[in-house]
């Protein structure tokens, strides 16, 4: 019997094209990888897959026109972009809208943050091999699809913001509703963070993968939950607060290893955080209008004038034509 | 074998009706999701609207594997490519569907980079519309194609100096 | 606060550069000659500015301005929580600017956007290619004499026929 040597193999890196269409890219990213074996020693990302020409089309639209562009540009929580647009142009202007429709924006704005923040940790949880947690994450949001298409007449590309206001107020028993579902949302993040928390493939898979330090932060000019689970201080919320959101009591959540991991973490105590500030919103709402004045002349006068006055008619005819 | 245990236990059909048959309830689907649509449609594969009642819950991300394209979003001038070539790499027979405005029309962006129809350069066999479509938009679209399944000729698929 | 010293410091240090001062509902932006960019944006990093949360440009072609174009850099301090705009205007002949790469990782690719959208070149760019665009686009359509349509851009595909293509036929 011969005697079998291993001699070592000659290896080479391996350069690796992934995307631009992916399952894991969920969108449109491609990297090309250079492979070391298993292990990743570079990579070059290439964006532009989805360039829509946002800018562009706004050069031919007015304020109000460009709100059903905004909702395409974030679609995982378009209500939060319409108030981001809604109140750059009302800083513009110099318009100050009523407290309700600012409690409202905020309401609005937390029940999106949510969806946004199941639906990303759900997808990385299909990405780890864990269906459950994203089916989990879909029904609640499904839920809180429900509550949008009641308020504002669509599922995804909401459109609900108007400069100066709202398309329209909330509708009769929204509060309930709202309450219902943010019961349902309590209980799944912590039937998500049972399932995942002590998981060990989860753990493997996450801790101290793609760490991102203090510096990076500075030097990438990463926001968001991204730069609060790397230790950074900095809510926008809290720091400069827009929209009311000084009226409510909630806090910062960061982390401090900035890894996987701890992205989720924040995600998930930011849900707890949202739902606190939603209920605050519901019972603290106050009465009153949704839209500035008329006679500013951004917003329309109320139907009933419209349809009852000749005045009113003749008014709102002008508004159009202006 | 008596002649009624025949009748009870025997079924016949043409060759044809039978594929056609499996075909239609066990479509693989390839979702090509670029934008709010590819959201959508992870709506139509959760609980809610579960499209396996259908049998068409089997997503490939791979074309070569897969029998209907879903092309779901606005597709820029650099994706163009992408999805040509992956239209071209699916095996025959093959469906699309082309949900949503932007993919059937370019939608609200009638702009330089975004292209105004998937259907100006690939076969399009059903378009839903919506921006975006209801998960419903979607199942009823699926009941269109599998329509369109049954219909399917084996002879259109032979080659054609065979014929 | 922090804003003040900076901004009265940057007039003192560069008062060569400086085109104007502004505030429009509580923006501090400061105007610039496109020339000593590099020196000024570190100047702003060091006076505690140290985050760029954004890097745009503006075609000033129906608006008016101090030249044609404007690249903006969006600064904030996240101790003092105050925002600076810096504004560089350069000129439509030669639209060429310092890059900031070397202060901000996030230039890199925010500054190639720029090029693309708007033709601006930055010197000692690592990589000044196309990233929205296709390499082989022509033009730089969020100048504002690009049509919104595009030119042929769009339509410029082959056409895939239905059922199986022959050996020797071509899309």
């Amino acid at each position: 019997m011969s005697r079998v040597t291993f001699e070592p193999l000659e290896t080479d890196s391996m350069l690796l094209n992934f995307g631009p269409q992916h399952p894991a890219t969920h969108g449109t990213l491609r990297i090309i990888l250079e492979l070391e074996g298993e292990t990743i020693t570079g990579s070059t990302p290439e964006i532009g897959y989805l360039h829509s020409g946002f800018e562009k089309l706004g050069e031919d639209l007015d304020y109000n026109q460009y709100i059903t562009i905004t909702d395409r540009m974030n679609y995982l929580s378009p209500l939060c972009n319409n108030v981001a647009y809604a109140l750059t142009a009302e800083k513009l202007i110099g318009l100050e809208v009523s407290k309700r429709t600012e409690y409202i924006r905020v309401l609005m704005c937390e029940l999106s943050r949510i969806a946004d923040h199941l639906l990303n940790v759900g997808m990385l949880a299909v990405d780890l091999g864990a269906m459950t947690a994203f089916l989990y994450g879909f029904r609640v949001r499904e839920d809180i699809y429900d509550l949008f298409e009641a308020a504002t007449g669509t599922r995804l590309t909401t459109s609900y913001t108007l400069v100066g206001g709202l398309i329209r107020d909330i509708p009769k028993g929204f509060d309930k509703e709202v309450l219902r579902v943010l019961e349902e949302v309590d209980e799944v993040t912590d039937d998500i963070e049972t399932l995942l928390n002590k998981n060990k493939i989860w753990l493997d898979r996450t801790k101290e993968i793609g760490v991102i330090s203090k510096e990076d932060v500075y030097s990438y000019g990463i926001s968001g939950p991204m730069a609060r689970a790397a230790g950074i201080e900095w809510d926008l919320r809290l720091k400069e607060p827009y929209s009311s959101y000084e009226d409510f009591d909630f806090d910062l959540v960061i982390a401090l290893n900035g890894d996987v991991f701890d992205r989720y973490l924040v995600r998930m105590e930011e849900i707890r955080q949202s739902i606190k500030i939603c209920r605050q919103a519901l019972e603290k709402m106050p009465e009153g209008e949704v839209n500035v004045d008329p006679d500013l002349g951004f917003s329309l006068p109320s139907k009933d004038e419209v349809y009852n006055s000749i005045e009113g008619l003749i008014y709102h005819f002008l508004l159009y034509r202006q | 074998m008596n002649h009624d245990d025949v009748k009870s236990n025997v079924l016949t059909t043409t060759l044809e009706s039978a594929i056609n048959w499996g075909r239609k309830n066990s479509l693989w689907p390839m979702p090509f999701g670029t934008a709010c649509c590819g959201i959508e449609f992870m709506a139509v594969l959760a609980a809610r609207t579960d499209i396996s009642r259908f049998g068409a819950e089997a997503i490939r991300f791979s074309p070569r594997q897969s029998d209907l394209l879903i092309v779901a979003g606005r597709i820029s001038i650099k994706m163009m490519p992408v999805l040509i070539r992956i239209y071209e790499q699916m095996p025959e027979p093959k469906w699309v569907i082309s949900m949503g405005a932007c993919a059937s029309s370019g939608g609200v962006f009638d702009t330089y980079s975004v292209i105004q129809g998937v259907d100006q350069f690939i076969p399009v066999d059903v378009y839903i519309p919506g921006c975006p479509p209801r998960p419903e938009g979607v199942v009823e679209s699926l009941l269109k194609i599998q329509d369109l399944v049954d219909k399917e000729k084996l002879s259109d698929y032979a080659l054609s100096d065979t014929k | 606060m922090l804003l003040e010293k900076a901004i009265s410091d940057v007039k003192e240090s560069f008062q060569e550069a400086i085109l104007d001062v502004t505030e429009f509902s509580g923006e501090r932006s400061i105007h610039i000659k496109c020339d000593r960019i590099l020196d000024i944006l570190s100047f702003f990093k060091e006076a505690g500015f140290e985050f760029l949360a954004d890097l745009t440009a503006v075609d000033n072609l129906t608006l008016g301005g101090f030249e044609r174009f404007a690249v903006v850099y969006h600064l904030l301090s996240h101790e003092s929580v105050e925002r600076v705009t810096v504004k560089a205007y350069l000129p439509e002949e030669k639209p060429t600017l310092r890059s900031v790469e070397s202060l901000w990782k996030t230039a890199d690719w925010q500054e190639r956007e720029v090029y693309d959208l708007y033709g601006i070149t930055f010197e000692s760019h690592p990589n000044m290619t196309r990233i929205l665009n296709p390499d082989t686009f022509d033009g730089h359509p969020l100048r504002k004499d690009y049509p919104r349509r595009g030119r042929i851009e769009r339509s410029d595909f082959p056409l895939v026929k239905r059922g199986i293509r022959k050996e020797d036929e071509t899309p």
